[in-house]
């Protein structure tokens, strides 16, 4: 199932020559085999392989390539891990797909002044891992952290479970190195907070590879919490453990995580893990606090006593940091346990307002009914961002209908009830068709100007995000498959 | 404080709804072309450039509604117009607030504060307006309303034009609603204040400071001037007797209580030359003292620095001596400071600016005017140093404002257009 816009670039052999002037023999593929693992990323329905990958090792080698496309006016695509779950890095019209991957140094890290400067192609969980043993850390902990990349986290202002009480990447990022879709560079912000002028930085996390590429960052580095608490909530009904999570937050208590699986996530995780997870459970809330030893004990009291009171079966409590690891393995590695349930599934990233999630639950739940499709759920609760997933055979076409009819109900549910259609995933080119559901023409009217004043060729990621057909005019990709996750 | 400017301000509009606004506004951008200068509480009219072109001030005194304030979702949506005072109050109610300091509360606005993108003591721990709207609308130069994000806590569909709209001083479009996320009011705050013998004793504190047992919500830092000036101002006895470091702690009773015990020793360790916990009962007008701190100066000149913390001591040190009473938020590299009423020529301030300037530039950061005289703001850099990336703000501005009719010459940007008036 792979459609695309047709390039209108002239992609000749005097290009690739000059790109590998560039960045050297090793630093490019062009050869068709090795395309292939590029013509997508973990959205894996719509297909599209570059015309050539280049492998740059410097920010000199990326405005050398940016700007070779500029002149040439062949469109070009950053690419990260290629974790993205909304086809954000799917080179739409080929041309050159920039693998940032070789720039993953970590450039400084200041403990004093709290902040560390990385490449972009450096994996989320090595940064965490560097700083072992310093106090700090580097707050958002996406699911794929083992793999993505901090410049794809930029990218599209990735969150995670912990991003409940420090905020998603926009809240931890202070600067950017950026290589505008000219060629030109330009530093945002830098390790100081409150620089005069306009928040560009904010505005640029989450810009989906449109406003050009980053190749250097500034983030924020956060103390360790002193202790944590982690609980298990166990309870017969998923609506006693939505109507859970609504009454923790609407106590005013913010956990560091709050997350819920139902029972058909429990079987696979159970299966996968050997946990301990009650089968039996209509669903289990993964409930986390941290913070000062002298505090936490007090927080998770309250938390129990909600649970009980709102009519959990049982809370048990994580005894050991081993146990609190597992517990949050079996959270992370989710999407990875669903192979036992079905050949291919298919994640939305709703979000909602917290109290509604009782009743996006159950929407989503008459949604399966009603469309003869097995969904089970794990999910950040706490934010109320959904992930329903859907369990179908993508051989079987109706079966691909069906997945396709019940989550555009679902995600026009979410807007309905007052949300959002992506939480942490992005729009992409998957969600694209959702934008003037969510926005009004001059909403994206805007959008397309703030894209414009950066990207005015549209050659950097063309066709992404916004419905609108940009300067450079190619065709909206056409969604003819199933969208896919992780 | 020196008097705003409102002498360009030959008109003024108050719209009654936001879609009266938009077609003004729409109306204006086809027919008269006149600049608009949007005006909340009138709290920051000396903030910017001066408005020197002739113009409309659009007030937003009358777009005061809560649209939607479902308090179990911690999430507020209200029209931009409303007082800070008045928004607290009604998040009171619920025992929620927003966590962001104010000066002149019971007048500045919300849609005022984020254009200025105000902040104060607690943004250490709690984070500044960026960390808090979630949905904005505004109506652009040509009179467009357009919203971003939404209302919702985590939200990535499209870009994030809240982030940009927050401290765009009203350049790129009028605010005129707002969705926040709020917080719970915390059960207590406390505050511990330690006095040294001179500035080069502080730096060491911080450095402890850092691996503490404790979080604290702010850290401050006051010369004796400053330190007299909100003892004063609060009613509660602060240290005077040199360079005063303030250590806030919010929570519940019991942590904020254990953090208070534990971050006294910590700072025993360091021989301060007094140390005072304000009792519970004055934190509150400690904390309102410590916030109109920036705004309560008779002083030529107010101006202020941002850099990386870890600078920030030294240069407290390099300001005091040239007779600048100050207040840091040290944890974040923030400096309020008022230069010294000996500072009566316009020369002596640039001279002084520069110093302080220089030192912030070489620190990673720069120095703002936040307040001086009309007649000397032509002279002094309001906004500091320009930077490369003023350039693609400039771009900004001009996709979203062609015209150059919203705030013209007053922020980053030289004003662009010229003719129209």
């Amino acid at each position: 199932m792979s459609v695309s816009a047709p390039p209108r670039h002239v992609f000749g052999r005097e290009v690739l020559r000059q790109l590998k002037d560039i960045v050297g023999e090793t630093g490019l593929l062009s050869q068709p085999e090795e395309l292939l693992v590029y013509e997508c990323d973990g959205y894996t329905i719509e297909k599209q392989v570059p015309d050539v990958v280049v492998f740059p090792t410097t920010t000199d080698q990326v405005v050398r390539i940016v700007r070779l496309c500029h002149e040439l006016k062949i469109p070009f695509i950053p690419r990260g891990a290629g974790t993205s779950l909304a086809g954000g890095s799917l080179p739409v019209g080929g041309g050159v797909m920039i693998s940032l991957t070789r720039m993953k140094k970590i450039l400084e890290v200041n403990l004093r002044d709290r902040y560390a400067v990385v490449e972009p192609g450096l994996v989320n969980v090595h940064l965490t891992q560097n700083l072992k043993g310093s106090g700090y850390h580097y707050a958002p902990d996406p699911s794929s952290q083992g793999a993505c990349t901090l410049g794809g986290n930029f990218a599209t202002n990735s969150g995670g479970p912990h991003t409940l009480k420090y905020g998603v990447t926009v809240n931890h990022v202070l600067g950017a190195e950026m290589v505008m879709p000219d060629g030109e560079v330009v530093t945002l912000g830098g390790p100081a907070e409150d620089n005069p002028g306009l928040d560009l930085t904010g505005l640029f996390v989450g810009n989906e590879g449109t406003f050009g590429i980053a190749t250097k960052i500034w983030v924020r580095l956060t103390r360790d919490p002193a202790a944590y608490r982690t609980m298990l909530g166990i309870f017969e009904t998923v609506e006693a453990a939505t109507q859970t999570i609504s009454n923790i937050i609407g106590a005013g208590i913010v956990p560091a995580a709050l997350e819920m699986m139902d029972q058909g996530i429990v079987e696979a995780l159970e299966a996968a893990f050997h946990f301990g997870f009650p089968l039996d459970a209509g669903a289990v809330l993964l409930i986390e606090v941290d913070g000062l030893e002298v505090a936490v004990d007090s927080e998770a009291h309250t938390i129990i006593e909600i649970c009980n009171r709102s009519g959990a079966r049982e809370v048990r409590q994580a005894n050991t940091p081993k146990e609190r690891l597992l517990l949050w393995k079996c959270r992370k590695q989710a999407f990875g346990a669903i192979g036992r349930l079905s050949p291919s599934y298919c994640t939305q990233d709703g979000v909602v307002p917290r109290t509604k999630l009782p009743e996006i639950l159950k929407r989503i739940t008459e949604s399966g009914l009603r469309h003869n499709l097995r969904i089970v759920n794990v999910f950040h609760a706490g934010d109320g961002n959904i992930h329903p997933i859907i369990l179908f055979d993508e051989r079987d076409k109706d079966q691909v209908r069906r997945v396709l009819e019940a989550s555009d109900e679902i995600l026009d549910a979410c807007i309905e009830l007052g949300g959002s259609v992506t939480g942490e995933h992005g729009i992409g080119v998957e969600k694209i068709s959702f934008m003037s559901k969510l926005f009004t023409p001059a909403d994206l009217q805007t959008m397309l100007a703030v894209r414009v004043a950066f990207n005015p060729t549209n050659l950097c990621s063309p066709q992404k995000m916004l419905p609108t057909a940009g300067a450079c005019g190619t065709e909206q990709i056409e969604r003819t498959g199933v969208r896919a996750a992780m | 404080m020196s008097l705003p400017t409102l002498a360009a301000f030959a008109d003024e509009f108050t719209p009654a709804s936001q879609s009266e606004l938009a077609r003004f506004m729409a109306e204006n951008a086809t027919i008269q072309q006149r600049v608009l200068y949007p005006v909340g509480g009138r709290t920051a009219l000396h903030y910017g450039f001066p408005a020197n072109v002739p113009g409309v001030a659009i007030s937003t005194s009358k777009l005061t509604q809560v649209i939607d304030y479902p308090a179990r979702d911690m999430t507020i949506t209200v029209e931009a117009g409303i007082r800070i005072e008045t928004l607290a109050e009604i998040l009171k109610q619920e025992r929620q607030r927003l966590p962001i300091d104010v000066p002149q509360a019971h007048r500045a606005t919300l849609g005022g504060i984020i254009a200025c993108n105000t902040s104060g003591a607690r943004r250490l721990g709690l984070g500044t307006l960026r960390d808090y709207v979630i949905g904005i609308s505004a109506i652009d130069a040509a009179g467009s309303l357009f919203k971003s994000g939404g209302r919702v806590v985590k939200n990535v569909a499209g870009y994030d034009l809240c982030k940009v709209l927050v401290g765009s001083l009203g350049t790129l479009g009028l605010i005129t609603q707002v969705t926040l996320k709020v917080r719970p009011i915390p059960e207590a705050t406390r505050w511990l204040w330690a006095s040294f013998s001179d500035f080069d004793r502080i730096e060491p504190v911080l450095q402890g400071l850092l691996q503490s047992a404790t979080r604290p919500i702010a850290i401050e830092l006051l010369d004796p001037f400053a330190a007299t000036e909100i003892s004063a101002e609060a009613r509660t006895e602060l240290p005077t007797s040199g360079p005063v470091l303030g250590i806030a702690f919010e929570g519940s009773q019991r942590e904020t209580d254990w953090q208070l015990e534990t971050v006294r020793h910590e700072l025993e360790a360091h021989r301060p030359n007094q140390l005072v916990t304000t009792p519970e009962s004055d934190t509150e007008a400690l904390f309102n003292a410590l916030t109109e701190f920036e705004i309560a100066a008779e002083e030529p000149v107010t101006f202020k620095v941002n850099m990386v913390p870890s600078r920030t001591v030294e240069f407290c040190k390099l300001a005091a001596g040239l007779g600048v009473s100050l207040q840091s938020h040290v944890g974040n590299g923030i400096v309020i400071g008022h230069l010294p009423d000996s500072i009566t020529t316009v020369q002596a301030a640039v001279a002084c600016l520069d110093t302080l300037r220089a030192f912030a530039r070489k620190s990673h950061g720069n120095l703002i005017v936040l307040d001086c005289s009309e007649e000397w703001k032509a002279l002094l850099p309001q906004f500091g140093d320009a930077e490369p990336s003023w350039t693609l703000m400039q771009r900004l501005k001009r996709q979203l404002d062609p015209a150059d009719l919203l705030n013209r010459g007053r922020f980053v940007f030289p004003a662009f257009a010229t003719g129209s008036a």
